[in-house]
């Protein structure tokens, strides 16, 4: 006890002298550290909190507004009562989107992988093929994925016979649908929930590729970032490019399939397309706003489940070349 | 794929080759090729099996690319070929990709008719003014995370994909509400007399004389004028008791970039948070022995080194919010010069093209008429992205995600 009284006396008594001279660099890049972060925290504590505050709130209440003022009244889990048990298809919706989208996360990770690898090797216009693959990430988002959903001149001209026409299929149509994938692979034996599996791929693939593009880029840097010495030293060792991808470009890529698998689930589950968030938006434009907000936290609570479990799943296979902190 | 198989007929062409060598003589295998004669040489090069290979795979691969491109462009092409359409080319089936009466009324009634470019000037002014103070503020965010340790980072870059994660259409009623009653840590409240409020528990219900006092307390004016006028009437911003009115201006969406909270900024800050990391540290130590403050080393020495990824968050930033209307729909509502933005002549049908629409069965023309407005709303951003895309693929390979 002594000793500790002794120390603390001599840490109030020195900084007096020494508090000008010495601040140590750790402290003095954590204050920076702090420093940098501040834009964030400020607006996370003033702007961010009291919105998600008032989020949970609204969807605890009901509101009333006024010409000047606005108020709530605290009405328990009504609100959740009504979106999962009065209203009619938010459960539907939720469980199809939920379906879909099992379906197309692994899709999308796969395929943006497959394209990276594709990009990444040297051939004749790649810059070019870069170019024309980035550009659903700039270009299809906001107003154009509305713009896109609405647009009925696009199967207009995609058809073989004209809009009216009832007759039921053209020469040309029926060739194609005989050569139809569905069938091909019917053919093949493999099962029809593998068939159904790849045929909505094929069938959604502008989605898909519409959908993979900045996982296309962070999977591309992952591939620059691998070291050629390695790959060389694998050829040298008489490695195919089979077992090269599996021992070598797959465990180096493994943390940017995590980022990727979390960063697709997010993006899939917040983009304004996605049905559930189409549905809540209509239930929020038709006046039911404390309904939707209730809705959009049932959506989220299950979104961060899907994040964490597979941020888990995934965090037990990724392998880190070197750990520095 | 392709290096397996190459390598595979290497190996295939090499053992040959070898016996051959064995057999013959000694001299390296290249003088043994130059001497054949030129038949014998073209039948080994192009008739051997590696050779067939290599144009099967390269057929494949250029199949492949130019299909997902094709899949990728093909709605801008049915885009632009509708809008260059006559309406009566809707009505005729023969008329698909390649219209018969080529037309540009669509393009001339909503570039005249529409205030068009008032729209496009709103808009790059919101877009780039956001986009910057995004890129900025990003990239403070991202350096403070990537090369500073101090206690609870970890939780903060937590609570940055938190901002990221929940969607924005949880918080969009809270957000209807928190910007037309904006108020910072109930400051505007309390200077207007509503007393300070904990989680729905105020001050003033500690008993009347409180509550005078606190009512007492009213020093704010009614209304701020603005620096602009409609139709002759002077703009002001609306102070109520519980906050002040900024929809239907910009600073909503100038409060979110700046605080790193608007759309998708978690994943810049991400991304160039991952930037920072892959550069050294010995160059900021040399430059702190140099003499150099933290906040100096960081616009002097990275700042410039970070280019090419703070043109890529810059793009993304830019193009997000040109065509972003979830944001537009929702705060920025009004009639004032300023809520003019380009998302919002979606849908709109120009006065001279009313008649052509109305008697048009098929719903067509003016599905067409929408396109022309998205083709002309996305063209400045295909001549943004043509200059930029290439420090999106530099600034992403330089990255040195992985590490």
């Amino acid at each position: 006890m002594t000793n500790d009284v002794k120390i603390n006396d001599s840490a109030v008594a020195a900084p007096k002298r020494k508090r000008k001279k010495i601040v140590s660099l750790d402290r003095r890049k954590a204050r920076a550290g702090w420093i940098f972060v501040l834009p964030f925290v400020i607006g996370f504590v003033v702007v961010y909190l009291p919105l998600i505050y008032q989020s949970i709130q609204i969807s605890f209440s009901e509101i009333w507004m006024g010409n000047d003022t606005y108020g709530m009244n605290f009405v328990g889990f009504q609100n959740y009562y009504d979106a999962l048990f009065t209203d009619p298809d938010f459960v539907q919706t939720l469980l199809s989107g939920l379906a879909s989208l099992a379906f197309d996360i692994p899709a999308i990770l796969i395929f943006s992988l497959f394209m990276a690898i594709m990009l990444n090797q040297n051939m004749a216009g790649r810059a070019v093929f870069r170019s024309i693959f980035f550009i659903p990430v700039v270009l299809s988002t906001g107003i154009m994925e509305s713009v896109a959903a609405m647009d009925n001149l696009n199967s207009y001209m995609d058809s073989a016979e004209g809009i009216d026409d009832g007759s039921g299929g053209s020469t040309s149509d029926q060739l194609v649908s005989s050569m139809d994938l569905q069938m091909l692979f019917a053919n093949m034996k493999v099962g029809t929930e593998l068939v159904t599996y790849i045929t909505s791929i094929i069938n959604n693939i502008y989605g898909i590729v519409n959908r993979s593009g900045v996982q296309m880029l962070i999977f591309l840097a992952g591939l620059q970032s691998i070291s050629p010495a390695i790959y060389e030293s694998c050829k040298i060792d008489g490695a195919t490019a089979w077992e090269t991808f599996w021992k070598i470009t797959f465990p180096m890529i493994s943390p940017m399939i995590l980022v990727n698998g979390v960063y697709t689930v997010i993006d899939s589950f917040t983009t304004e397309s996605n049905s559930v968030m189409v549905y809540v938006q209509e239930v929020y434009n038709a006046g039911d706003d404390e309904i939707s907000t209730a809705m959009s936290w049932i959506y989220f609570i299950i979104v961060m489940l899907l994040v964490a479990l597979i941020a888990a799943i995934f965090s037990a296979f990724v392998f880190y070349q070197r750990k520095n902190d | 794929m392709n290096a397996q198989n190459t390598e595979k007929i290497v190996a295939l062409n090499q053992k040959p080759k070898k016996e051959k060598k064995s057999k013959k003589d000694n001299r390296p295998l290249h003088e043994q090729y130059d001497q054949l004669p030129l038949k014998e040489r073209l039948k080994a090069k192009f008739l051997s099996f590696y050779f067939l290979q290599k144009v099967v795979l390269w057929i494949f691969r250029m199949v492949l690319m130019i299909g997902i491109s094709y899949i990728v462009i093909y709605p801008f092409i049915t885009k632009i070929a509708g809008s260059i359409m006559a309406p009566e080319d809707f009505l005729d089936i023969t008329v698909r990709l390649i219209p018969k009466h080529f037309s540009l009324d669509i393009y001339r009634a909503v570039l005249t008719e529409m205030n068009f470019f008032s729209a496009l000037g709103n808009t790059f002014m919101l877009s780039f003014s956001t986009a910057i103070l995004q890129t900025l503020t990003c990239c403070l965010i991202g350096y403070g995370f990537a090369k500073f340790k101090f206690r609870g980072r970890n939780i903060l870059f937590l609570l940055v994909m938190l901002t990221m994660i929940i969607p924005h259409q949880t918080l969009q009623h809270a957000m209807y509400l928190q910007f037309r009653n904006f108020d910072i840590l109930g400051i505007v409240k309390f200077l207007n007399g509503g007393g300070i409020e904990f989680f729905g528990w105020n001050v003033k219900e500690l008993g009347e004389g409180v509550k005078t006092f606190f009512e007492g307390i009213d020093i704010l004016p009614d209304e701020i004028p603005l620096w602009y006028e409609i139709e002759e009437e002077q703009v002001a911003l609306q102070i109520k008791q519980t906050g002040i009115n900024i929809a239907n201006t910009y600073a909503p969406l100038i409060i979110l970039s700046i605080t790193g909270l608007a759309f998708k900024n978690g994943l810049y800050v991400f991304l160039l948070r991952q930037f920072f990391r892959g550069i050294p540290d010995e160059l900021e130590e040399s430059a702190y022995m140099d003499g150099c403050g933290t906040f100096r080393t960081f616009v002097q020495i990275i700042l410039p080194l970070s280019i090419p990824m703070m043109v890529t968050v810059f793009l993304f930033a830019f193009c997000w919010q040109w065509t972003d209307d979830f944001y537009i729909t929702l705060i920025n509502t009004g009639s004032a010069k300023s809520s003019d933005l380009l998302v919002k002549l979606v849908g709109k049908i120009p006065e001279s093209l009313q008649i052509t629409v109305s008697s048009d069965p098929s719903g067509l023309y003016s599905t067409s008429i929408r396109n022309t407005i998205a083709l002309l709303i996305i063209a400045p951003l295909v001549v943004l992205y043509a200059f930029c895309q290439n420090f999106l693929v530099q600034g992403i390979e330089h990255s040195g995600i992985a590490n």
